[in-house]
C-alpha cells in the first residue's frame, strides 16, 4: 500500500465525501420559501393560531393567574410547541427602541414543559395581523430578550412606548421552525 | 473609588432607564436582569477591560464586595439596610462576568440564603428528601412595578396565600400575634436572669412559700408576728415588682422592636425565593413564609434586637440553626395554624440530613403521622438518598430508635403548635419546664397572700381603736358590746369580773332589727358574791392569717361595766 499521499490528493478526496454526504442543494422555490415569513408560507396555521391568541382574555382569562398585579400590563401569549399549545401571558420587562432598533426583555407568567432554549417570536398587532418576528434567547433568571431591527413606521410609532404602557401587540411563540 | 467607575456607569444606566420607562423594576429589584442587559449590550470597551482588570485577582474582587458595601450602599442610602447590598451581590454573582469570580462563590452557592425549609410534597410524592425545600426571604427596597405586599420569587402561588402569612407577620411584629407571643412566654418562658439571679429569685420564692406555711401551720410567733408578716409581704412585694418589671420591660422592648421592623416593612417589600419554580397548590408553605419574613426583618436591621432581649434570643438561635428548620402549616392572618398533611412531610424531613426540627401544626393525627413516617423511614430502601435515622420525637416523646443511624443523625424534633407565636418560643428555645414550675407555684404563692391581704393589712396597718356605741341588748342576760368598726374579725372583747365569769367573744356583724357590729356575751354568774356592776370591758386585737387565728393581740380599749351598762339605759 502506497503511504506516502500528497496532501493535494488528500484534500480533493476529502472534498469528494464532503460532497458525497452533504444534503442536496434547495431548489429556487424552496430557497423563495425560506425567505418568506412563516405566516406566508402556513396561513391557514397563522389564521388559526392567531384566532386563539385573539381569544385570551388577560382580565378573566385561564392565561392570568393574578390579574390585580401592578407593574406593566400582561402581553398574551400562545405558545406552541410541537403539538401542543398553551395560552399564558408575559410580562415585558424591558422595552427600549432606539436607532429602529427594539430590545425587549420578558418573562412568562406560565412555567412552559420542557422549554426549549431558543424561540421565535411573531408579534401580531392587536388587529391579529402578524408585524414580524424574531429570535428570542434565554437569558438570566427564566427572562428571554431579543433584538431586532424594526420596519420603520412601527420604530417611529413605538420609541414613546413605555414599559408600564399596554403593549400594542400580542405573541406567537414558536419551539421550532416548521410552525407545527 | 475610580477602579470601580464601570459600576456606577451601570447603576446609572439602570436608573435612567426606570426613570425614563424602559426597565420596569427598579434598580435594585431588577438588578439581575439590567446588568445582564447593560453588559451584553451597553457596556463599553473601556467598562470590560476594567471590569477584566478587577477580576483578575481574588484581591481585586473582593475588595469590589467591600466597595459594594461600604461605599457603594452608603451613597445610595441603604447603609443601614444590610440586605441590598448583599441582594445584588447575590444578583450579580451568577451573571457574567462575576460568573467565574471566585470571591462570588459563597453567594452563588447559596451561603447566606438559608432560610427555614419549607415542607412542599411534589405532585405524587409519598416524601422524599427534595420535598424539603430551603427558602429565604429578602427585604429589599420598595419596587410598586413589582407588587405589593409579599412577592414570590421562583415559585407561583395565589396572591391570598402569601396575603395571609403577610398579616400573620404584622400580627406577630405588633398585634394579637404579639400579644399571644408574651403571654406565652410570661407563662412559661425563661427568663433574662443570670444564673445568680435565678437562683435567689427562686430562693426568694421558696421562702416566701416557707414563710405562708409557717404561719399557717407553724407555732403562735407572738410578738414576732407583725415582723414575720413584714418579711413576708416585703418579700413577696420585691419578687413581683422584680417580675413585673422584668416581664413589662421585655413587653414594652418586644413591642418597640415590632413596630420597627413593621415601620420598616411598610417602606420595603419581602422577597419569598425558592427555587424549583414551582406553583404551589394549598397554602401549607404559609408557615415557612411568615417565619421567613420576620427572619429577613432581622436580617436586614439586626441592631434593633440589643433592646429586645426577647427577639434577640429568638432571632440568634435562628440565625445559628437556621438550616436545621422545616416548617408546614396553613397560617390564617391573626397567625393561628391550621392543620396539613403530615405523614409524607416529616417522612422528607427525616430523610434530609440537616433538619432537626420541624414546626407543624397540632393537629389530632400528628402523633401517628410521626409514627407512621418513622416506621415507614426505617425501611431500608426508604435511604436511598440519605442514611439517616428514622428516630422520631413527638411532642417530646421519642417514638422509635434506629441505632443504625443514630450516629447520623440523632433524632427529628417535632414541635407541634396551635399559634405561630408558639413556634418563636420553639426556635428561640424559650419555652422553659421549670420557668413555668417556678410561675405555677408564684401565681399560687400570690393568690394565697392576695386571699390573705386583708388579714396581713390588719397585722401590719392595725385599724383604729373602735369605741363602743349602741345598741345595748334588750335581754338582762346578755351584755352587747357595740363597736363603731367596720373591721369586726380583727377584734375581739373581753370581760373581767369578779362577778361575772369572764369571757372573751369575737366582734361580728350582726343584722337584723338592731343590726351593729358587736360582741354578745352571756351573763353567767361566776358564783363569787359582789356587786354585778363591777368588771372591766377590754377590746383586744385579734391577729387572723387566712383559717389560723393567733393568739390575742393589743389590747386598744377599756371600759367599764357601769359605762357599758349606762350605753343601754341611755
Amino acid at each position: 500500500m502506497k503511504s506516502q499521499i500528497p496532501i493535494e490528493q488528500l484534500l480533493r478526496w476529502r472534498l469528494a465525501q464532503a460532497e458525497a454526504s452533504a444534503p442536496p442543494p434547495p431548489r429556487a422555490g424552496q430557497v423563495l420559501e425560506m425567505a418568506c415569513p412563516w405566516w406566508e408560507v402556513w396561513p391557514e396555521k397563522f389564521r388559526d393560531f392567531a384566532q386563539q391568541l385573539g381569544l385570551i382574555r388577560i382580565a378573566y382569562g385561564l392565561a392570568m393567574s393574578r390579574p390585580e398585579e401592578p407593574g406593566g400590563h400582561p402581553v398574551p401569549v400562545l405558545f406552541v410547541g410541537g403539538a401542543e399549545k398553551l395560552e399564558t401571558s408575559a410580562r415585558v420587562l424591558y422595552f427600549n427602541v432606539r436607532d429602529g432598533r427594539l430590545r425587549l426583555r420578558l418573562r412568562l407568567n406560565a412555567a412552559i414543559p420542557k422549554a426549549p432554549e431558543n424561540f421565535e417570536v411573531t408579534f401580531v398587532n392587536p388587529q391579529l395581523r402578524p408585524l414580524f418576528s424574531a429570535a428570542a434567547t434565554p437569558s438570566a433568571d427564566g427572562e428571554y430578550r431579543l433584538d431586532i431591527e424594526l420596519p420603520e413606521p412601527l420604530a417611529y410609532e413605538w420609541e414613546q412606548l413605555k414599559v408600564t404602557d399596554p403593549m400594542p401587540f400580542r405573541l406567537m411563540i414558536h419551539s421550532d421552525k416548521k410552525k407545527d | 473609588m475610580m477602579r470601580f467607575v464601570w459600576f456606577w456607569t451601570f447603576w446609572h444606566w439602570s436608573s435612567e432607564s426606570f426613570r425614563t420607562g424602559c426597565l420596569l423594576h427598579s434598580p435594585v429589584q431588577g438588578v439581575g436582569t439590567h446588568w445582564d442587559e447593560w453588559f451584553h449590550h451597553e457596556a463599553s470597551e473601556e467598562d470590560r477591560r476594567a471590569m477584566t482588570d478587577t477580576g483578575r485577582s481574588e484581591t481585586g474582587q473582593r475588595e469590589f464586595i467591600t466597595w459594594l458595601y461600604r461605599h457603594w450602599a452608603r451613597e445610595q442610602d441603604w447603609s443601614n439596610h444590610r440586605m441590598v447590598a448583599r441582594f445584588v451581590i447575590g444578583q450579580l454573582a451568577h451573571l457574567p462576568p462575576f460568573g467565574h469570580w471566585v470571591a462570588f462563590e459563597k453567594y452563588r452557592t447559596g451561603r447566606f440564603r438559608d432560610g427555614i425549609s419549607s415542607l412542599v410534597l411534589a405532585e405524587g410524592s409519598s416524601g422524599e428528601v427534595t420535598d424539603v425545600r430551603p427558602m429565604e426571604a429578602l427585604v429589599l427596597p420598595k419596587d410598586h412595578a413589582a407588587g405589593d405586599g409579599f412577592l414570590t420569587d421562583g415559585f407561583q402561588t395565589d396572591r391570598e396565600d402569601i396575603e395571609s402569612p403577610r398579616l400573620a407577620t404584622i400580627s406577630l411584629l405588633r398585634g394579637k400575634g404579639l400579644l399571644f407571643f408574651l403571654i406565652l412566654w410570661m407563662a412559661g418562658g425563661r427568663r433574662p436572669y443570670p444564673l445568680w439571679l435565678k437562683f435567689i429569685l427562686n430562693l426568694g420564692w421558696l421562702l416566701t412559700g416557707g414563710l405562708i406555711l409557717y404561719l399557717l401551720c407553724g407555732p403562735d410567733p407572738r410578738e414576732q408576728l407583725p415582723v414575720l408578716v413584714a418579711i413576708l409581704a416585703g418579700l413577696w412585694g420585691a419578687l413581683m415588682l422584680m417580675a413585673v418589671t422584668v416581664i413589662s420591660a421585655q413587653a414594652v422592648l418586644a413591642r418597640r422592636a415590632g413596630e420597627y421592623w413593621f415601620a420598616r416593612l411598610e417602606e420595603n417589600q419581602v422577597r419569598l425565593r425558592m427555587e424549583g419554580g414551582l406553583t404551589f397548590k394549598g397554602a401549607s408553605a404559609g408557615l415557612p413564609f411568615c417565619l421567613n419574613a420576620l427572619f429577613s426583618l432581622y436580617r436586614a436591621w439586626p441592631e434593633v434586637t440589643r433592646r429586645s432581649w426577647l427577639w434577640r434570643s429568638f432571632f440568634h438561635r435562628l440565625n445559628a440553626e437556621t438550616g436545621s428548620w422545616a416548617a408546614t402549616g396553613v397560617i390564617t392572618p391573626s397567625g393561628f395554624l391550621k392543620p396539613v398533611v403530615l405523614e409524607p412531610k416529616i417522612r422528607a424531613a427525616q430523610l434530609h440530613d440537616r433538619i432537626r426540627h420541624v414546626i407543624t401544626p397540632r393537629q389530632c393525627d400528628a402523633r401517628e403521622a410521626a409514627r407512621h413516617a418513622a416506621k415507614k423511614s426505617k425501611s431500608p430502601s426508604s435511604h436511598r438518598h440519605e442514611p439517616v435515622a428514622p428516630v422520631v420525637e413527638a411532642n417530646g416523646i421519642r417514638l422509635g430508635y434506629a441505632a443504625d443511624y443514630a450516629a447520623e443523625k440523632p433524632f427529628l424534633r417535632i414541635h407541634a403548635c396551635r399559634h405561630a407565636a408558639q413556634s418563636l418560643l420553639a426556635i428561640g428555645a424559650l419555652a422553659s419546664r421549670w420557668q413555668m414550675t417556678a410561675n405555677i407555684c408564684a401565681v399560687g404563692i400570690s393568690l394565697v397572700l392576695l386571699a390573705a391581704a386583708p388579714d396581713l393589712r390588719a397585722i401590719l396597718m392595725p385599724y383604729p381603736s373602735p369605741a363602743p356605741m349602741k345598741p345595748a341588748s334588750p335581754s338582762p342576760n346578755f351584755l352587747w358590746v357595740s363597736l363603731d368598726t367596720d373591721h369586726p374579725r380583727y377584734f375581739s372583747v373581753v370581760l373581767e369580773s369578779s362577778y361575772w365569769a369572764c369571757r372573751r367573744v369575737d366582734v361580728a356583724r350582726y343584722t337584723g332589727a338592731n343590726a351593729s357590729v358587736r360582741a354578745e356575751i352571756l351573763l353567767t354568774s361566776s358564783g363569787v358574791k359582789g356587786s354585778g356592776t363591777v368588771g372591766t370591758i377590754w377590746v383586744e386585737r385579734a391577729p387572723h392569717f387566712l383559717t389560723r387565728d393567733f393568739g390575742p393581740g393589743e389590747r386598744v380599749g377599756r371600759y367599764s361595766l357601769p359605762y357599758m351598762f349606762s350605753l343601754g339605759a341611755d
